[in-house]
């Protein structure tokens, strides 16, 4: 497995935390086989569109989401613009309606996959930021820098308290 | 038997009149599913996978060494942030996790959350689409836990904290 530079990791994580950039064009992460993509697309329920088993609204934000494009052609939308966040939060909204999503397709030979940056209400809705995860979690925890969701929250918090940072209880890191 | 005539002029008795009714029932019924239905359901396959739980984000895209013990925290958060979470199976295949045991829930699932980084084995249902293995997790037949140690040489990903 080739592991990519510090910075690029670096790169990726401080995009999420850009919250006012004004143009709605993808930025390129410079990952691997990542290609600027804005494609038009119905908002599906990935359970739901592959097995069957389908429920309203998409689960309601329980269950992962895809695009379905007019080719027929499933791609699961697994991140948004937020540090380690999925886009469950920007999607549900349009769960079984077409959008135009604006971000990177990655058409990696292990799997492909959506990240989506900005996306709205196709043809012409107005465009909004897909970093609704935090904007939620801030919501639930006013109190709290939501740009570090994931070193306060408080779940994240208790897991890392019950199992340890290496997920093995009692192996601690070295200070 | 009485009839009813409709207005081409077409006999039905009763019962007639209710297969009817139940055959159009069913049609409004089908048609008010079908708002809901796939548009091309794949078919799955009965499948064994052996593998570590994995973040799908960190592992495919490859931002960061993301596997066992050096990826645990940051495999937590990814979970917790709603990312897909897959089994990286011991043939190097990602599989999806769409559904565990019978729960739906997979987006940030508590029971997937607190066995990330688990070496498992699992029976499950496998749907292959347009280059995606897919994954619906019957029974978690084995959980040996975390004994991928690899902190030793890549430390705690991505920040050393």
């Amino acid at each position: 497995m080739k592991i990519k530079s510090f910075a690029l990791i670096a790169a990726v994580t401080a995009a999420g935390f850009l919250s006012a950039q004004s143009a709605n064009a993808a930025d390129e992460w410079g990952i691997e086989y990542e290609e600027k993509a804005r494609v038009e697309a119905k908002v599906v329920d990935l359970l739901c569109e592959v097995t069957g088993d389908c429920v309203e609204q998409c689960g309601a934000g329980t269950r992962q989401l895809g695009l379905l494009l007019d080719d027929g052609t499933l791609v699961p939308a697994v991140k948004n613009f937020d540090p380690f966040a999925g886009t469950t939060d920007d999607l549900i909204q349009f769960c079984g309606k077409r959008i135009v999503a604006d971000g990177l397709m990655i058409k990696d030979p292990l799997m492909p996959m959506f990240v989506v940056q900005f996306r709205r209400l196709a043809p012409d809705g107005e465009w909004g930021r897909a970093n609704n995860f935090t904007k939620n979690w801030a919501k639930s925890n006013p109190d709290k820098p939501a740009n570090q969701w994931f070193r306060h929250d408080a779940e994240v918090l208790r897991l890392v308290e019950t199992q340890g940072v290496y997920g093995i209880p009692g192996l601690k890191a070295e200070e | 038997m009485a009839h009813r005539v409709n207005k081409n002029g077409m006999r039905f008795n009763p019962t007639q009149l209710r297969k009817l009714l139940g055959a159009g029932l069913l049609s409004l019924s089908l048609v008010l599913f079908a708002t809901i239905q796939p548009t091309n359901a794949a078919t799955a396959q009965r499948v064994q996978v052996t593998g570590e739980i994995i973040d799908t984000w960190c592992y495919v895209t490859e931002i960061m060494f993301s596997e066992g013990t050096a990826h645990h925290q940051c495999a937590v958060w990814c979970a917790l942030g709603g990312i897909p979470v897959s089994i990286l199976g011991k043939d190097g295949k990602v599989y999806m996790v769409l559904r565990v045991e019978g729960d739906d829930n997979s987006v940030a699932n508590p029971t997937i959350v607190e066995i990330q980084s688990h070496e498992v084995t699992v029976d499950g249902d496998l749907y292959e689409r347009d280059g995606v293995n897919y994954l619906i997790v019957n029974k978690v037949a084995d959980d040996k836990g975390v004994i991928n140690m690899t902190h030793e040489d890549y430390g705690i990903q991505p920040f050393g904290e």
